[in-house]
């Protein structure tokens, strides 16, 4: 995925498309992830829901910011979207799993 | 993709600033209204123009108001989808109703909620409302469109877009590209702390556009950061809606568990009941506030499983001398009055919430503050606004020799949501005094007329700017930025005569009076008059004195 020695501007469609899909897409599912998996376990180590509910979602924006701007930043893309898709699954996983145990 | 780190910022910046752009300034400039929104709903609405009233009588004022509220039917067509079976022409079960108010509300609007028989979500109510005197207790015309609470405000986060919460989601996605614009902004640009000190008006366009643009994003960085965070924070339950969806069955337990902890019913008890003096309530929340040192005002009532032996009565603190909205809640047992709960202080992470949502939607008293906020959201706009200037500049020469439309297009769009953005809130302001009082029968309600006028004048203007972009296309300046000026200039002082003549309320009698919120619109609006006049004359200078094609050399990479 590491094209160099061309003007950004230049490469084919898809490329872009695929960035900002892993960027936008990726980083969305993997704050999802993200949230699920602290609103399971915090209200599972004891903390009220709607404590947990908000400390995830103020968390949770600075999470997504920065998976946007790495999704941009780093050199290989197919690791961009392993990270956002499998942490995305795992996390969202393991807050199921959690829920599962609780209720 | 990108050669560099710092080069990947730029295209981030460039483009989603662009595309996202025009978003940002709908919510900055609206959210810069929106800090006074309450001020210009008296300026629309002339029967509420008096000054701000405490939370009424529940017994002798609210009530009788509350008992005659019915859905309009709107509303039971809108909810008819939702429910299993035919909707009941009128409503009886009420789940929950009350009022907020603020330090800033003469008049107090009431909710209610109604519970649906089939409702297919059971926990869904119908929802009306009523806007009263609460002096008198009489209702206002609810035609009336309340400019600033029911279309600026609105407008500042969901685009007044309603169908599946689109415009909010189109919001939240520019507030994130806001986020990513700032940090890009911030790796794009070595040289941070000189462009603090540097504009340099006398230059090129295209280089002091971009002194202006690195300079309000750098001096106003804090703010728009903070804002654009703390926006997504209070909608982060419609953007991750988890707890209503993957956790429900753990939001559910959390729920029952609360109920229980509390000992406020999460049900009706399905057996009726009567409603003590609500009043004697309040007096005793008053009581305890004062007893705690903190004596206040009521913010928020509120009534749940009203007519119901479950039914509780909850009263709040308004939150004028603090940041959160409403705080120390005090409950009661609906039918008899007696004490069932007080809220602790909330926890760290219920403060720092607090804190967050409460310092973005600042309902507590503090005029300066409020005045640095609207300062704050028009630095965003100027710092948007010249970036598509930036943007135009950069490109239109190229792109006139190689025959691209690509600046043209994003001139003409910058126009619209500049220049065009004042020309459709004008629109609307002069036709709310232009309307007659009472509309012949057939016509659509007042209020939608009003919200015609605004979105008519917006396309009017987005058509002008098109039709009169020709020059940029050869690498000229629009003259669409200077008519639009012009008719700016035009069409505020024309919304101050129009008060005056419908309403009386001219500005010697508004300021004698010091009724703030009217004068304070009216010397807005004469001051925007004179702001765009200005820039007209300073646009038509420019034009005339513009060489066809200057060399512009910068030393910044900026895509």
């Amino acid at each position: 995925m590491r094209i160099t020695g061309h003007h950004p501007l230049w490469h084919p469609l898809w490329h872009p498309v695929l960035r900002i899909a892993a960027a936008v897409l990726g980083g969305y599912a993997f704050t999802w992830g993200f949230i699920a998996f602290g609103m399971a376990s915090l209200f599972a180590l004891g903390m009220p829901f709607h404590d947990a509910e908000h400390l995830t979602a103020i968390i949770g924006v600075a999470v997504y910011l920065a998976l946007l701007l790495w999704a941009f930043a780093a050199r290989s893309l197919v690791r961009v979207w392993i990270v956002a898709a499998g942490g995305a699954g795992l996390m969202a996983g393991a807050a199921s799993l959690i829920q599962n145990h609780l209720t | 993709m990108f050669q560099s780190v710092r080069l990947s910022m730029a295209w981030l910046h460039t483009w989603f600033g662009l595309v996202l752009g025009f978003v940002l300034m709908v919510v900055f400039f609206f959210g810069a209204l929106s800090v006074f929104d309450r001020e210009i709903d008296r300026w629309a609405v002339p029967q509420s123009r008096f000054e701000p009233q405490p939370m009424p009588s529940f017994d002798m004022v609210l009530r009788p108001v509350f008992e005659s509220m019915q859905p309009t039917r709107e509303a039971i067509a809108d909810m008819a989808p939702r429910v299993n079976g035919p909707m009941p022409q009128t409503y009886t079960a009420i789940d929950r109703m009350g009022a907020y108010t603020t330090h800033r509300d003469p008049v107090l609007e009431l909710f209610i909620g109604f519970d649906v028989p089939g409702a297919k979500d059971p926990e869904e109510a119908l929802w009306a409302y009523r806007t009263i005197d609460p002096r008198t207790g009489a209702s206002l015309p609810d035609d009336r469109l309340k400019i600033g609470s029911e279309f600026f405000y609105p407008l500042h986060y969901s685009l007044n877009l309603h169908w599946r919460d689109a415009g909010t989601w189109i919001v939240g996605a520019a507030a994130m590209a806001m986020l990513a614009a700032l940090v890009s902004g911030v790796v794009m640009h070595r040289k941070i702390f000189r462009e603090f000190f540097t504009f340099r008006p006398d230059k090129t366009i295209q280089r002091s556009v971009l002194d202006l643009h690195n300079l309000t994003g750098v001096v106003a960085l804090p703010f728009h950061f903070f804002f654009a965070f703390t926006g997504l924070v209070i909608f982060a339950g419609i953007y991750f809606p988890v707890g209503h969806t993957q956790l429900d069955p753990l939001h559910q337990l959390s729920e029952r568990l609360e109920a229980a902890e509390t000992g406020l019913p999460h049900e009706r008890a399905g057996v009726p009941a009567p409603i003590a003096s609500v009043d004697a309530m309040v007096a005793e929340a008053q009581r305890r506030w004062h007893a705690r040192g903190m004596a206040g005002e009521v913010g928020f009532l509120t009534l749940q499983h009203v007519g119901d032996a479950n039914g509780y009565v909850s009263v709040y603190r308004a939150g004028t001398d603090r940041i959160a909205l409403t705080g120390e809640g005090i409950h009661f047992k609906a039918s008899t009055g007696e004490l069932l709960r007080e809220d602790p202080a909330p926890g760290a992470v219920g403060s720092v919430n607090e804190f967050l949502t409460g310092l973005h939607l600042q309902h507590f008293r503090h005029w300066l503050l409020r005045w640095l906020y609207v300062l704050g959201g028009l630095t965003g706009c100027v710092c948007i606004a010249t970036g598509f200037i930036f943007f135009v500049e950069k490109r239109k020469r190229q792109h006139a020799k190689q025959g691209i439309q690509g600046a043209r297009l994003v001139d003409a769009l910058a126009v619209t949501t500049v220049t065009g953005m004042v020309v459709a809130t004008l629109c609307l302001l002069i036709a709310n005094k232009l309307l007659p009082d009472a509309l012949p029968g057939g016509w659509p309600p007042r209020g939608d007329l009003e919200r015609y006028a605004f979105w008519g004048g917006w396309l009017l203007a987005f058509v002008h700017a098109l039709l009169r972009s020709a020059p940029v296309a050869a690498g000229r300046l629009s003259p669409a930025w200077a008519e639009q000026c012009r008719a700016i200039a035009l069409l505020a002082p024309l919304a101050v005569l129009l008060n005056w003549i419908m309403t009386g309320d001219h500005l010697l009698r508004t300021l004698a009076a010091h009724y703030w919120p009217v004068a304070g619109l009216d010397l807005c609006l004469l001051a925007s008059a004179a702001l765009a006049l200005l820039a007209a004359r300073r646009l038509k200078r420019r034009a005339s004195a513009a060489p066809a094609l200057d060399t512009v050399k910068t030393g910044v990479t900026h895509a």
